[in-house]
């Protein structure tokens, strides 16, 4: 199955956005001028750029007969993303496209070297080492952005050096687990109910545990923190099929998470508003309280594209685009973007039952997981299920380190699919 | 103009439903179209028909590649073991020679352990001697897990 076909509801998607947002820059109809045109011809090269790339990658990957549903999912994400973020930032419009052609050309190279990329997989120490250093890199020249010190700064561009770690920790769980899955379900130590194997089986877990309550102390990146956190748990999981982990896991984020409420204001906070935003909700609340207006106005069909007002929410065009989604698209708009990152699981999980090798199944599985349980993050963080911690919503957020990532994943999901048989 | 005007607002009430429903159209096409990918291929894998007398042994959970996902249909008799003799061959050392045999006794089967020196597991408990299975018991030798079915 070909599914061009899909490939026709991301372009529809940024052609009718456009056009909104044009008759609402010139209501009356005015005659075209150079004037008028002066923003659009900005970004169109650029947008006919990213959709040439698109279908080039569509073209590869049908050649290659790989998965082709993953790549319209992900176009269409990307699609809400650049017409949300045409309406609410324009300015940073032309360096979201930029971005998006980076992030497919590198995932063009994926898709290209990915034989190469797996041999990586052999190599679980070196993976570790380096997705410490990579995590360690903002501690010691990190800049702080936006309240969390996560941020390099390198000349004109600067990048988050987490999002490209949380790419190295599946790699290096992956390749770990598998290598230990045999030892780590060994019932040695019986403590209560749980079953556990030898201290120095789990070391390297507890490394990468404790790394994530670092993280979450010294940057005060929560999200991260959260992510790589659920990483970890997740893959074991996946890997031993022991809930031993799982409670082990909860206990310790449990402990981690009273003990830096006792110990840190910013967390206290943070743990206040969620429970009760009506406290202060013109003060330190205010962004959670906005965005639970939003969703309130948006309704069932939304306010209309163009007509909310999602621009009383800070930081409305990365970690709350999904509260600008619901205000002027409504709860429809939310359902599909939700069923989409679902599908997009589903996929995954479907690729990495159709892997051979063991390190390959993990891997899948970890990519699809790590891409769902970070929508899952922000979502719950903006709608106030969840307390709130910054992170993006992937594909669809402005921030051009986590598209790059994203497409990473995106391309190694697409390059372990290539395995299974069509019919 | 006022017409114009009218005109272009109505445009544009259009415009925007019209990217709410690209959206709703595309995951409904998406999810009819997995579906009915997923219906296809249980077709295809249904099960090979098995006669009255006739069993299959389905491979679990293997690392060996060549065990992975493989099936054993038989009828009488299949024996487990690391040894090139055996139906099922298991090259572990955690295996024994001739490690166990399943046979027909009547209109039901037998799994009997053939003093292995690390023992069979049937559904995760030791199976002593020899014991009737049933369809849909897991065996499991060594480091390798094997579906009974009939």
């Amino acid at each position: 199955m070909k599914n061009w076909g899909l490939m026709a509801a991301p372009l529809g998607i940024v052609l009718f956005g456009m056009s909104v947002l044009y008759l609402k820059m010139n209501p009356g109809g005015s005659k075209l001028t150079a004037e008028v045109l002066q923003g659009p011809l900005n970004y169109v090269p650029w947008l006919a750029a990213v959709i040439l790339l698109a279908l080039f990658i569509q073209a590869v990957i049908i050649k290659r007969r790989e998965d082709t549903f993953l790549f319209p999912i992900v176009l269409t994400l990307c699609s809400v993303g650049i017409v949300e973020i045409a309406r609410l930032k324009p300015a940073l419009l032309v360096r979201q496209l930029q971005w998006l052609c980076v992030a497919m050309i590198v995932m063009i190279l994926v898709l290209r070297f990915w034989g190469r990329i797996r041999r990586m997989l052999g190599y679980p120490y070196l993976l570790g080492v380096a997705c410490i250093f990579l995590l360690g890199l903002p501690l010691l020249f990190g800049t702080e952005i936006g309240g969390s010190k996560n941020w390099l700064v390198l000349g004109p561009i600067s990048i988050q050096p987490s999002e490209f770690g949380k790419i190295l920790i599946v790699f290096f769980l992956a390749a770990y687990l598998s290598d230990h899955r045999r030892v780590l379900t060994l019932p040695a130590h019986r403590i209560f109910l749980l079953q556990l194997p030898p201290l120095r089986f789990i070391a390297p877990l507890i490394c990468i545990w404790g790394m994530a309550v670092l993280m979450f102390v010294v940057e005060k990146d929560l999200g991260s923190a959260l992510l790589f956190f659920g990483m970890a748990v997740l893959m074991t999981y996946m890997a031993t099929g022991s809930k031993s982990y799982v409670f082990l896991a909860l206990a310790f984020i449990g402990v981690a998470a009273a003990a830096s409420y006792a110990a840190f204001g910013h967390v206290r906070v943070r743990f206040d508003i969620w429970l009760n935003p009506w406290q202060d909700p013109n003060g330190m609340a205010y962004q959670v309280v906005q965005s639970l207006f939003a969703f309130g106005t948006g309704g069932i069909w939304g306010t209309g594209f163009g007509y909310g007002h999602p621009g009383f929410i800070p930081e409305v065009h990365t970690d709350f685009i999904f509260a600008a989604i619901a205000e002027e698209m409504g709860l429809i708009a939310t359902m599909m973007l939700m069923t989409c990152y679902v599908l997009f699981f589903w996929r995954g999980i479907k690729t990495a039952l159709s892997c051979r090798k063991e390190k390959e199944v993990l891997l899948a599985a970890g990519c699809c997981s790590l891409m769902l349980l970070q929508a899952f993050i922000i979502i719950a963080g903006v709608t106030k299920f969840l307390p709130l911690t910054g992170i993006t919503l992937p594909f669809i957020s402005y921030g051009g380190s986590s598209m790059v990532s994203s497409f990473v994943l995106l391309g190694l999901l697409i390059s372990l699919s290539k395995e299974q048989e069509h019919g | 103009m006022p017409t114009m005007a009218v005109i272009l607002k109505g445009v544009r009430v259009v415009l925007e439903y019209g990217m709410l429903l690209w959206l709703l159209w595309f995951a409904l096409k998406l999810t009819k179209r997995m579906f009915r990918e997923v219906r296809k291929e249980s077709i295809r894998q249904r099960r090979p028909e098995t006669s009255q007398n006739e069993a299959v042994i389905s491979v679990v959970d293997a690392s060996e590649e060549n065990l992975a996902g493989r099936r054993f249909a038989f009828s009488e008799q299949i024996s487990i073991g690391r040894g090139e003799d055996n139906d099922i061959m298991i090259p572990e050392g955690f295996v024994s020679h001739h490690h166990a045999v399943i046979y027909q006794h009547g209109s039901q089967y037998v799994i009997e352990d053939l003093g292995s020196v690390n023992h069979t597991y049937v559904n995760d408990q030791v199976l002593q001697g020899r014991a009737y299975i049933k369809s849909g018991d897991i065996v499991r030798i060594g480091m390798v897990a094997l579906r009974f079915e009939r």
